[in-house]
């Protein structure tokens, strides 16, 4: 690891996310085993004035979905891992209104649900249509 | 009295399938739904289907204009996986290829914003511009839309004959700093139509996420080709325009002299690029074994970020491809701009946010 990328964990560090992050493939990744707190995290970043990329769901084969958080901190890529706990996460929408969609999508692809919502409108699907679309073992029936 | 105008998703005036209900108090616009998906083909799914090399293909068809950015971002992420690196001379042909991609965009959009305003003189002096860089990408790739440029660790073809794009490129800068940057900028007719029109103030901007021109007419100065280089940008010398007013003449001016830029760094990428080989040299065998693992690739589209994940089981096809559009992030800006606005000016609006729902419904 350079200098540079030292400093720049000491950097996230002391901006209080947390120690363990780690610089692989194009992001910096914080993937502890224990759950995160989503909408501690969220704070946290929109109080360094970080800017909400994306969130990337993924199944897993004990059937939860896996949840990457997408940051830009500076023009530093900063991807928090964490998981669903029965299918269910907080939401971090009225936290953060720019992942209003993509919660709404992650919703209709991997059938999470996101406790907290006031609500979760349809956006790719239309009203009455499954959930979960995108997961494998569904399409696979 | 208020009354709700729906819009769509298939309607003659909306050049793709969305649609919008407005409701209106007079003429006035109150509140604004949005509704997508009616493009949605499951593209992310799709690809975790194919293998790496039919995954390229598959990307390039998320959107038929910024068509060249989704293979370059899924390769990028690729690369970075498997580390077959590309050579110097591909990062620069990769650099052409996109902002001939941004010309082209930029081009489009300000056709359709000119044609909104009433400004058809504009349209098609913008559209006859396109046509010009159409053929430039043609002529690199043999292809006027889904240009098949990138592959892992390099691209597909050179540019033989720079000399012919440079032509281009002179006529192009001529055209716009002549006729459209004058009249985008200081034309009573357009100021008239567009100034303090669907404004989108920075904290709205930010909060929601907005990306590329559109963010950059509201005052946020954010371009990953300048705070994150990819391919060979950290070498070369532009500007990212900026604006403050966050209305439709500010998108404007950002994307005009976007254009300007991109013929900048064009000129600069075919005077300065290296010669050699234009794709990373492996062996055959390790060529497309990509290792487990998950990266993310960003690159700065016509329309703003591109953001590609890609999770890799050491397979020859990927576990998980993520893609995040630019239009994804932007268009749930549009209520905010077009709220407290005359009803005749919410087709403008719209535009002048320059959505892709090709892009945004994958």
């Amino acid at each position: 690891m350079t200098t540079e990328a030292t400093s720049f964990e000491v950097t996230l560090q002391e901006k209080g996310l947390g120690s363990g992050w780690a610089w692989s493939n194009g992001s910096w990744w914080l993937t502890p085993t224990e759950p995160l707190d989503v909408r501690t995290m969220t704070e946290q970043m929109r109080a360094l004035g970080a800017r909400f990329l994306c969130m990337t769901a993924t199944e897993r084969t004990d059937k939860e979905i896996r949840l990457d958080y997408q940051w830009d901190l500076d023009g530093k890529l900063l991807s928090f891992v964490t998981a669903t706990s029965s299918n269910r996460i907080a939401t971090i929408a009225d936290l953060c209104p720019a992942a209003d969609w993509v919660e709404r999508e992650t919703h209709e692809y991997f059938a999470v649900e996101f406790t907290g919502r006031k609500h979760t409108q349809p956006l790719m699907t239309r009203a009455g249509d499954p959930i979960g679309i995108n997961l494998h073992k569904e399409v696979a029936k | 009295m208020s009354y709700r105008i729906p819009i769509g998703p298939y309607h003659p005036a909306l050049e793709e399938p969305y649609k919008l209900e407005l409701i209106c108090d007079g003429e006035t616009v109150v509140d604004a739904n949005l509704h997508i998906g009616f493009n949605f083909r499951g593209i992310e799914y799709l690809a975790e289907r194919r293998n790496y090399l039919q995954g390229i293909t598959l990307v390039e068809r998320v959107c038929g204009i910024c068509s060249n950015v989704h293979s370059l971002s899924f390769c990028q992420s690729v690369e970075q996986l498997n580390g077959a690196t590309p050579p110097e001379r591909a990062l620069y042909i990769r650099v052409i290829l996109a902002e001939l991609e941004r010309l082209h965009s930029h081009f489009l959009w300000a056709g359709i914003a000119a044609k909104l305003i009433g400004f058809k003189t504009i349209f098609m002096a913008c559209f006859t511009l396109r046509e010009k860089v159409m053929d430039a990408l043609s002529a690199i790739s043999g292809n006027r839309v889904n240009y098949g440029m990138n592959r892992i660790g390099g691209v597909n073809r050179d540019i033989m004959d720079p000399s012919s794009v440079m032509s281009i490129l002179a006529e192009m800068e001529r055209e716009i700093t002549r006729t459209i940057i004058p009249i985008f900028l200081e034309d009573k007719t357009v100021e008239s139509r567009c100034k303090g029109v669907g404004i989108l103030t920075e904290e709205q901007a930010i909060a929601m996420g907005a990306v590329g021109p559109l963010a950059r007419a509201s005052g946020v100065p954010q371009d990953i080709r300048k705070s994150a280089p990819y391919a060979a940008y950290a070498d070369l010398q532009f500007e990212v325009p900026v604006e403050t007013a966050g209305d439709v003449r500010a998108r404007l001016v950002v994307h005009a002299l976007e254009m300007l830029e991109s013929c900048k760094i064009i000129r600069q990428a075919l005077t300065t690029i290296p010669e050699g080989p234009i794709q990373a040299t492996v062996s055959s065998a390790g060529k497309f074994k990509v290792p487990a693992g998950t990266a993310i690739s960003r690159v700065e589209a016509p329309r703003g970020e591109v953001l590609y994940q890609i999770t890799s089981n050491g397979t020859d096809i990927p576990e998980r491809v993520r893609v995040r559009t630019p239009t994804f992030m932007n268009m749930a800006t549009v209520r905010f701009t077009v709220i407290g606005q005359e009803l005749a000016d919410s087709p403008l609006i719209q535009a002048s946010c320059d959505p892709c729902y090709s892009c945004t419904d994958r």
